[in-house]
């Protein structure tokens, strides 16, 4: 993985399929899993979501957006746990207590994010990101003007970074210790650091929007697109597989 | 052709005319370098050709530029980017996706050139820059070179009239830029394309360029051949454009009466030149 959302490329199923079924896939997959709160489904979708990170060779990749959300999701854990007093009492609190029902809680709230994330994870990096704003913008008829937004904030991600990385240096080369005080201090550090950053920001910007302009931005329509992006037999079946998981998902939620 | 007459412009935050009094006239299929020191008004003057003044840079505007008989102040950009081909100073800034081919194919889509000629086209202009083998690498993982040769060849690929390249070889290195430099002129001449290069490498604008046109503080102080330009290596000198240095030798040696033939563009001229001076 190179940076943020750039395009890993490869030949495997998931590669090959068609974007829009790709997308879709993974916006149902991510409903469903919000959709419900059995714990035994819920593993389900994530040990299906993990099959596919390696159908695709991405599982080191996929770990790693695993233990950042699993951070993110602690946080939720840990307040569900103190604010969700259910199950059995194990340990009383002033206003209330903490029960099997909180840690159950807990535990089914960071297995649905892991979850939820990981298709919508691989998508973006199975994808190149033209692919799926062309794609959008001639399936789903989406303007092409906010697909282009997308996929031009998804493009100046790492070039912002690079830039933060060359200020950064710059200023480490003249005495400013980054790598003293803990993260506090790099904050604090970097705080100053914003102020040229966005004001090169806002220039690239700019000429990145005078470049598009110059090759005809203008004039692009829906039918522009070179590249055509037919729905394949496996298209359809795994849109029909994510919306059998849905209705699986709430015939769980309303029967149990 | 494109005609600039009594051009000045003066950016909305400063006070001062960053361009004044230029006229220029360039005819169809010349090949024309325009150099001079930083904050000259290089870019400035390139920008006012191919519209993005005065449409994207607000500010007062006199004169007249017309670019293959388009007015660029009353002509869109659109309209104008169909004619004019550019590639910006600031490669990272012009290239808007993150796979080559995407890049190549980005204005060849806007401009609706036929999807049958689409990957001929494609296919021509990586060929003619020698990077075909990058067709589907990832435009970050490229080294800026190649990001400025995708740069170039993806508007090759949309076929201009007149090419405009802000510091075209800025990232490259010598061989690359010659190379670079050989394939505008051989594009040029097969094509009838008029190119217009700012460069800072003068020995290369000389020696591939009809005409130099030399900018100091805003105004063109010479428009000539590069022949009759170099001949003033002093007065070049003193406004912070360094003369290759065999022209400079051999300027010298005209100076001191030793020499009296045409003015050596390079190297190569200055050796037959200096072999019949020693005779």
């Amino acid at each position: 993985m190179n940076g943020f959302l750039e395009y890993v490329p490869g030949d495997s199923l998931l590669h090959r399929m068609n974007p829009v079924a790709k997308l879709l896939f993974a916006v149902v997959f991510a409903i469903t899993c919000f959709c419900t709160g059995n714990l035994v489904f819920l593993c389900v979708m994530l040990v299906l979501g993990l099959a596919m990170a390696a159908s695709c060779g991405m599982m080191k990749q996929t770990f790693g957006l695993m233990k950042a959300v699993f951070v993110f999701s602690l946080i939720l854990a840990i307040l569900l746990i103190f604010t969700t007093p259910a199950g059995d009492r194990l340990v009383d609190l002033p206003w209330g207590y903490i029960g099997t029902g909180s840690i159950l809680a807990a535990v089914t709230t960071i297995v649905r994010l892991e979850a939820a994330a990981i298709p919508l994870f691989l998508t973006f990096y199975v994808t190149k990101m033209s692919d799926l704003s062309n794609s959008v913008v001639k399936v789903l008829h989406v303007p092409y003007k906010y697909a282009f937004t997308f996929t031009s904030t998804v493009h100046f991600i790492p070039v912002f970074m690079n830039d933060m990385k060359g200020i950064m240096e710059a200023q480490t080369a003249r005495g400013v210790e980054f790598d003293v005080g803990g993260i506090v201090n790099k904050v604090r550090l970097m705080v100053p650091l914003t102020v040229p950053l966005l004001v090169s920001s806002v220039r690239k910007t700019n000429s990145a929007a005078i470049a598009a302009e110059v090759r005809g931005f203008n004039l692009r329509t829906r039918d522009s697109g070179y590249k055509q992006y037919p729905f394949a037999a496996f298209d359809i079946a795994a849109i029909a597989l994510a919306i059998v998981l849905l209705a699986a998902a709430i015939c769980i939620t309303v029967l149990l | 052709m494109i005609e600039i007459r009594n051009f000045s412009f003066t950016y909305r935050e400063s006070a001062d005319p960053v361009v004044q009094d230029i006229n220029l006239r360039i005819p169809d299929g010349a090949f024309v370098g325009i150099t001079g020191a930083a904050g000259s008004g290089k870019s400035t003057l390139t920008y006012a050709m191919n519209g993005i003044i005065p449409h994207c840079y607000p500010g007062d505007f006199y004169g007249s530029v017309v670019v293959e008989g388009l007015d660029t102040c009353e002509a869109s950009l659109t309209d104008i980017s169909q004619v004019v081909g550019s590639v910006c100073q600031d490669i990272d800034s012009q290239i808007v996706t993150s796979i080559v081919e995407d890049e190549m194919l980005y204005g060849l889509e806007n401009f609706g050139v036929p999807h049958a000629e689409i990957d001929a086209r494609v296919d021509e202009a990586l060929t003619d820059m020698g990077i075909a083998d990058l067709r589907d690498r990832v435009i970050a993982s490229l080294s800026g070179g190649q990001k400025q040769k995708v740069a170039i060849a993806s508007i090759l690929a949309l076929k201009p009239k007149v090419l405009m390249l802000d510091e075209p070889t800025a990232e490259l290195d010598p061989a690359s830029s010659l190379q670079v430099f050989q394939l505008l002129e051989r594009y040029a001449r097969e094509h009838g394309t008029t190119v217009v290069v700012v460069e800072q490498k003068i020995a290369l604008l000389s020696q591939f360029a009809d005409m130099l046109v030399i900018v100091d503080d805003g105004r063109i102080r010479f428009a000539d051949s590069p022949a009759n330009v170099l001949a003033h290596s002093d007065e070049l000198l003193e406004i912070g454009v360094n003369c290759p240095r065999s022209t400079t030798l051999m300027n010298r040696l005209a100076a001191d009466g030793l020499y009296a033939g045409s003015v050596c563009r390079n190297v190569e001229e200055a050796c037959v030149a200096l072999a019949e001076v020693i005779a």
